[in-house]
């Protein structure tokens, strides 16, 4: 039972948006099963994936909210934004469409999440350099101007996906160390579980079983 | 901020999609579109009147509209699964896993599912044993209590 399932001290919740078939979900699938899905059908409504990650020496839950790119289910994935920590917005860079649908995204993310909601950009599908429709440049500048992380990734091969879900982590750890973050506020997207090794109090582990069949 | 099964609707979100259902079905008009959003937010519901209220428009989409299949037999699989009504879920995702196997999104929630079940096994099985320990205590005092009434 060592490597049992409150073994972190924080969890934070994510959102992924974006266009469909931007590889939304093989980014996901690449960061918690570390494959890539090659014949990735469309997301329904929303998945839902978890890891644990370390972030300066904390062991950090992610609950992250995959939503389905498709129209119309975008009335109904619009309320997985509410209380998300981190956002991760992704597009494509062999198609200029996904790109500059961004402003939409962004906006939306704006209204419906909190102001110390990390945002972080990524550019997927960087493995296919020949096709590529938006320059590293032109989305840099994007980023900086919109206050945005940023990084161009691939959930094929693999690159930078570790990264983005990793840097948006820091980043809102710096934010409760910093105090910018309110742990107390319903919808900060983090929750804190002081670490409790053994069963030494009856509700935690009852809140331990909870997670447990959640994920 | 929980799994797939155990995350529950925000009453304001499942209030905004049950007016719009509601105002088509008295122009009697009511869009694929409007009862899905409202059916998708009633099962994710904590009452499980609602929840079942969503199998019933998941159920009635599912025949009339063929478009949107599988995203109603997945949402009828987490509907029933939330009713705790498993093997009637694992029919769903059975039948959308014949329709596209390999899909990992419903693999992944067959296994969430099958894993749940195994839980709440073990954990019905502890508390029928928890049952019988306090109806032997019971009956063990009332015996004590008899014999001492009887001497």
């Amino acid at each position: 039972m060592s490597a049992g399932p409150y073994n972190y001290s924080y969890i934070f919740k994510y959102i992924i948006i974006g266009d469909m078939g931007v590889g939304k979900s093989c980014l996901l699938h690449q960061f918690t099963e570390k494959k890539f899905m090659a014949d990735c059908p469309h997301t329904i409504g929303v998945e839902f994936g978890t890891r644990i990650i370390e972030v300066s020496g904390q062991k950090i839950k992610l609950q992250i909210w995959d939503t389905a790119g498709q129209e119309r289910f975008r009335a109904v994935t619009r309320s997985y934004y509410r209380g998300a920590a981190g956002a991760l917005m992704v597009y494509d860079i062999t198609r200029r469409s996904t790109y500059n649908h961004l402003s939409s995204w962004l906006t939306d993310t704006r209204n419906l999440t909190n102001p110390s909601t990390v945002i972080f950009l990524i550019g997927n599908k960087c493995d296919l350099e020949g096709q590529r429709d938006v320059t590293y440049e032109e989305a840099s500048k994007f980023a900086e101007e919109n206050g945005l992380m940023f990084v161009e990734a691939s959930a094929k091969t693999g690159d930078n996906v570790e990264e983005a879900f990793l840097e948006t982590a820091k980043k809102i750890y710096q934010s409760i160390q910093d105090g910018r973050l309110d742990l107390n506020a319903a919808e900060s997207g983090v929750q804190h579980k002081p670490s409790q090794p053994g069963r030494n109090n009856l509700t935690n582990d009852q809140q331990t079983n909870k997670d447990n069949c959640a994920c | 901020m929980s799994g797939i099964l155990s995350e529950t609707v925000e009453p304001s979100d499942l209030k905004k999609f049950e007016k719009i259902y509601h105002e088509q079905l008295y122009k009697n008009d009511v869009t694929p579109k409007a009862q899905f959003e409202y059916a998708w937010c009633l099962v994710r519901s904590k009452y499980s009147s609602d929840i079942q209220k969503g199998i019933i428009l998941l159920e009635d989409l599912y025949k009339t509209h063929e478009e949107g299949q599988r995203d109603y037999l997945y949402y009828l699989a987490i509907g029933t699964a939330r009713l705790k009504e498993y093997t009637k879920a694992l029919n769903y995702v059975r039948s959308f896993l014949l329709i596209e196997p390999g899909n990992q999104q419903v693999i992944s929630l067959q296994q969430t599912i099958k894993k749940k079940m195994e839980k709440e096994g073990l954990v019905g099985m502890a508390m029928a044993g928890g049952v019988v320990l306090a109806v032997g205590a019971i009956v063990g005092v009332g015996m004590a209590i008899a014999s001492k009434v009887k001497s």
